[in-house]
């Protein structure tokens, strides 16, 4: 059997971070990816924050082919038949290094992996890794379409589904409840018209985030990032509680009334969808998270389950990268006493409770049981937007005095029970 | 160096091919620019008919026959032509961009040392005779305008459906018969056979209606419906390459990128996806239709009209409806 | 046998292809070796599997070699890349020239090609180098047959509405065509060796041409502009009920777009 010093199946951010780590230590690295290249099958929301990422990955950013950087956090409240709309504009999201930046995938992995090709990783896609080789318990390489090859060390990377981290022995079938599904389409527009619909400058980007009717009630959200030449939109929901529901509602059919209402049919007009996609989310936050390691083996990104679900944003892809470069770390010091037992890459679990990620996902260890909640997602976004609403209705009867208007609204739909459970609940996140 | 516009005559079992016609007819409409003959070259054994049929058609026909030519072949055609050029000098010579039109117009080319612009979807010409040629590059994504060298004569090849025909030439041909003086011995290739597929329905590439099935259709067997369908259209049944690869179509039917380009007049795509594999090679279809039970379908973005809704619904109420009309019609 | 593939790396599928000036495409970086070349290259090692020999693959370009590379992780013996600051602007006419000039005196059997660039979709190179090299070509094979070398092969071509099968003395050139053969995926270790493997590169001089054999100024064809497609309307979608939709479809088809 062939061998090489380290495996790193899957070719997205947190298989291509390991390997960025990796390259130039000396040792044989090989990546394989089973698309076509590397962001071929990656689904992504589309909005990375660049802060947490600095400390450990800080000089790829300089020509990496991200798209808009987000000066403006837009929030939209959707009821049946109105919405509201909170913006945020900050000068500090206008200042470099910008903190957050909108992003595809297929653009992006691409570049990488480009990037630690040159490096001298081997970065192989259309490959398949159907299996790990085993010694007893320790993991010594992987089966990819009939050929066996062996590594001091083989990295999962492989993605939410990750199929190595079970064959591994390391992670059970993942649950409904935690999961979300996603759907996205990317809409081809031109970059004039992005910055006239949005109010942008050159290069600058927005972040729409949307709650509400649009889920039916279903767990989840919308959300809108405008790239270089298209627009991302796409909706979050749920599995669990998408099961919950009854009748089932057909989730494209969400995406495509989604697209019908005039808040969004207005900002996507002309576009074109080129792109269309669906993929799993972990939601299940720390509770779920497996063993990050065994002989031979370490998780990373999602596979290792690592991610959080803030209300509706989605924050994923740092963790990954930064998974990946602390599993290289792991693996350089493993190499140095050249011993890869699961004692030694021990430290991988160390490191990620010293960086943010474990630390995150701990002050949002909650967020998943108080979403169960499906108030949340018709209920409150609706009044919302009724009080609103008539705070702002003139009509042929003498009109009530705003206080007078709210005040009847809020106790309604507020000062009770329910909603101060709820808001109990709330502060746990 | 004449100004005469030359037209490579295509033909199969003695019939000429509908390309032949189109071309010549607008080489007709170039002529009247610069004042040239416009000619024919029909090569092949027996053609009598196809002979007769191109009589209105052209001011001079240049026919070889010889056994030898029953079937074309590069080194059976290539040295009669070119001897033939090389003595009347035109400033033009077209050909459809078809088996053989792809096969023997750039080698001709290269032996003549003059220009060539392969598969052009539309031609144009200037008082001064200098042809301008238009081809979809990368696929379609992109067009291309391309005009010629001082080098003649100007060659292309043209899609089948770029022009129209025009019945109402009515020239009357003088018919020039060249003797074939290649040496048996030397033609190397000989055509052992030609195993029909498909029928006798015209090619994708040359139909004027295509209806085409994709994966959607679940199995070779179902394709029927389509057959039933082409049939009261009179049209051809292409297909994509998941389809091929199942192994329920033939190769031959594979519309796209690693297949054929097709350029109907109606292209109607039933369960189909809409890969941009696919798509580019429907490009230069005048109308296109998609039924998809994705709404999301990308097909829907490259279609004039789209029915989200289940093939096997549509496709048989569809043949129901045309044959109705159609019995109207006439 | 001795067979040499000519390969080409062009511009995936997927790519996104624009018009930037009448003069100028921008290209998105993602390159692929040419889908027909791979299946040259398939055809060709099967050959080399039952006669034994070399199988070596060509490309002029002064940039890209991912598709040599691809040839010898696939198995190819040998890779040649043929470049110079000359051929820019290059037609597939100069193209043709060179390749032909190194393989005159080369002693070989067979040279495959793809049936075209999935670029200039131009289908010329593999023809005119036959011609140069005075042999005989078949373009867009979709069957090869050779029981020996010596007595030829028996190809097989697609042609309208059927498939036409020929006999042809070796040596000769053939442009291969999808469903000639499945390319086969390199295993893992062949990539990696492949991957470091050192080129050899060949400039004109090598070869006896000279700088004004190629490029724009000896091109028989000339560039005048590029354009963008054109559009089509957005998609008509016939929101009826079946089979209501089925009857708008047809008589629109008849009466908005007459083509029926
Ligand atoms: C709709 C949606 C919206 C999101 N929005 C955001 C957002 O806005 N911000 C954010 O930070 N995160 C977001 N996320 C989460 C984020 O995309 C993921 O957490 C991140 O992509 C994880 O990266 P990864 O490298 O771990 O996994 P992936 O990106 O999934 O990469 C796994 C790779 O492994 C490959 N692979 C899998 N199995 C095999 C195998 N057997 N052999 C070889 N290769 C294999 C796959 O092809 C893939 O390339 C979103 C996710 C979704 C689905
Ligand atoms: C280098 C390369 C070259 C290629 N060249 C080509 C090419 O030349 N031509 C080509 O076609 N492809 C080509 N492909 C493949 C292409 O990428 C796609 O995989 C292929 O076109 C998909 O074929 P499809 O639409 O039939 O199948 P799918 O993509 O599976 O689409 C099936 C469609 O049927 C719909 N459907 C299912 N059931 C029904 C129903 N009952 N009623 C209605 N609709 C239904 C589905 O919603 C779906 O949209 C190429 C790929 C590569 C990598
Ligand atoms: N630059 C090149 N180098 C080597 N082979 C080429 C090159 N360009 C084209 N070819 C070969 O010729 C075939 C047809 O190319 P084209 O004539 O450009 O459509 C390709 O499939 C290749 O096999």
């Amino acid at each position: 059997m062939e061998k090489v010093d380290v495996i790193i199946v899957g070719g997205g951010l947190a298989g291509l971070s390991c390997a960025y780590e990796l390259a130039n230590s000396g040792m044989t690295i090989l990546v394989l990816e089973r698309g076509d290249f590397s962001g071929s099958k990656n689904v992504t929301g589309g909005r990375i924050y660049l802060r947490p990422l600095l400390p450990f990955l800080p000089d790829i950013w300089k020509d990496a082919p991200l798209e808009r950087h987000v000066v403006k956090e837009i929030l939209t409240f959707m009821g049946r038949d109105n919405s509201t709309t909170f913006e945020l504009y900050s000068n500090r999201f206008n200042q470099e290094p910008y903190p957050s930046y909108t992003i595809l995938r297929a653009k992006f992995d691409r570049w990488f992996a480009d990037l630690v090709s040159e490096k001298g990783v081997f970065v192989i896609p259309q490959k398949n890794v159907d299996d790990l080789i085993k010694d007893g318990e320790k993991i010594i390489g992987v089966k990819t379409d009939g050929e066996e090859i062996g590594a001091d060390c083989v990295v999962a990377a492989d993605g939410i589904l990750s199929f190595m981290a079970e064959k591994a022995g390391l992670r059970k079938p993942l649950r409904p409840q935690n999961v979300a599904l996603g759907f996205k389409e990317v809409i081809a527009l031109d970059s004039k018209i992005i910055e006239d619909r949005f109010r942008l400058e050159r290069n600058e980007g927005a972040a729409q985030l949307f709650l509400g009717t649009l889920t039916r009630g279903v767990m989840g959200g919308g959300f809108l990032y405008t790239n270089q030449q298209s627009l991302s939109l796409g909706l979050v929901v749920g599995i669990h509680s998408l099961n919950q529901k009854e009748p089932r509602e057909e989730v494209y059919k969400l995406l495509d009334q989604f697209k019908e209402r005039p808040e969004i049919k207005n900002l996507i007009k002309g576009g074109e969808v080129v792109e269309y996609s669906a993929h799993l989310i972990t939601e299940g936050g720390i509770h779920t998270i497996p063993k990050f390691y065994t002989d031979g083996m370490l998780l990373t990104g999602d596979a290792a389950g690592l991610g959080i679900n803030m209300l509706v944003t989605v924050r994923g892809m740092e963790y990954a990268m930064v998974s990946g470069v602390l599993a290289g770390r792991t693996i350089k010091m493993a190499k140095a006493k050249n011993d890869f037992s699961a004692s030694t890459l021990s430290h991988y679990e160390k490191l990620l409770n010293e960086s943010f990620i474990l630390k995150e996902m701990n002050t949002f260890r909650y967020t998943s049981m108080v979403l169960n909640n499906e108030r949340l997602f018709n209920h409150y976004p609706q009044i919302i937007s009724d009080i609103f609403e008539k705070v702002m209705w003139v009509d042929e009867k003498p009109k009530e005095g705003i206080y007078k208007t709210k005040m009847t609204e809020l106790k309604k739909n507020f000062f009770n029970l329910q909603t101060l459970k709820d808001w109990l609940q709330f502060r746990k996140i | 160096m004449s100004n005469e516009i030359w037209v490579l005559a295509e033909h199969k079992d003695g019939k000429v091919k509908k390309i032949t016609y189109e071309l010549l007819s607008a080489s007709a409409q170039f002529s009247k620019k610069t004042g040239g003959q416009v000619a024919t070259i029909l090569l092949g054994n027996n053609l009598q008919e196809a002979v007769k049929s191109l009589m209105t058609f052209a001011d001079k026909i240049f026919l070889i026959e010889d056994p030898a030519l029953t079937f074309y072949t590069s080194d059976a055609y290539l040295p009669s032509i070119a001897s033939l050029i090389n003595e009347h000098r035109p400033s033009i010579l077209l050909g459809g961009a078809t088996s053989t039109g792809k096969d023997l117009f750039p080698r001709l080319a290269m032996h003549l040392r003059t220009g060539y612009v392969p598969d052009c979807t539309d031609l144009s010409m200037g008082e001064d005779g200098r042809l301008t040629a238009i081809r979809p590059i990368y696929g379609g994504k992109v067009f291309a305008e391309i005009s010629f060298s001082e080098d003649r004569p100007q060659m292309a090849t043209v899609r089948n459906n770029t022009f129209i025909v025009d019945q109402e030439l009515n020239k009357s041909a003088q018919v020039i018969s060249v003797p074939f003086q290649t040496n048996h011995s030397l033609l190397k290739k000989k055509v052992l056979g030609m195993e029909k597929v498909g029928g006798e329905k015209l090619d994708i590439s040359e139909a004027d209606i295509v209806v085409a099935g994709g994966r959607g259709i679940k199995s070779a067997e179902n394709f029927k419906i389509l057959e039933e369908l082409a049939d009261v259209l009179n049209a051809s049944v292409g297909t994509t390459r998941a389809v091929v690869d199942e192994g329920w179509r033939d190769q031959k039917d594979q519309i796209g990128k690693s297949g054929k380009n097709i350029s109907a007049k109606l292209y109607m795509a039933f369960g189909i996806s809409g890969a941009i594999h696919h798509v580019l090679g429907i490009g230069t279809c005048k109308t296109v239709v998609a039924v998809d039970t994705d709404p999301n379908a990308l097909i829907f973005n490259y279609a004039d009209y789209g029915i989200v809704g289940d093939l096997f619904q549509v496709v048989p109420a569809l043949t129901e409806e045309f044959k109705k009309v159609l019995a109207e019609g006439a | 046998m001795e067979i040499y593939v000519l390969v080409k790396q062009v511009p995936d599928p997927e790519a996104m292809v624009k018009v930037k000036t009448d003069s100028e495409l921008e290209i998105e970086n993602k390159y692929f070796t040419n889908f027909f070349d791979e299946v040259a290259i398939e055809a060709a090692l099967r050959l080399k599997e039952k006669f034994g020999g070399k199988v070596t693959v060509l490309t002029v370009d002064n940039r890209r070699v991912d598709a040599l590379r691809r040839g010898i992780s696939m198995g190819a013996d040998d890779a040649l890349q043929f470049s110079d600051p000359a051929l820019e602007g290059s037609d597939p006419f100069s193209i043709a020239k060179v390749l032909a000039t190194y393989l005159k005196d080369k002693p070989f059997d067979l040279i495959l090609a793809g049936r075209q660039a999935m670029d200039d979709d131009a289908g010329i190179v593999g023809p005119s180098v036959a011609e140069l090299l005075g042999i005989p070509h078949v373009n867009s094979i979709i069957g090869l047959e050779i029981e020996d070398p010596k007595k030829g092969a028996k190809v097989t071509r697609e042609v309208e509405g059927g498939k036409e099968t020929l006999s042809c003395p070796l040596p000769a050139l053939f442009t291969c065509q999808k469903g000639l053969y499945t390319p086969r995926i390199p295993q893992v270790m062949n990539v990696m060796k492949a991957m470091k493997a050192q080129i050899k590169k060949v400039d004109l001089s090598a070869i006896g041409l000279t700088t004004t054999d190629v490029g724009p100024h000896s091109a028989k064809i000339k560039l005048n502009r590029y354009f963008p497609p054109p559009k089509r309307p957005p998609v008509r979608i016939i929101k009826d009920d079946f089979p209501e939709n089925v009857k708008v479809l047809v008589k629109l088809l008849r009466e908005e777009a007459k083509v029926i």
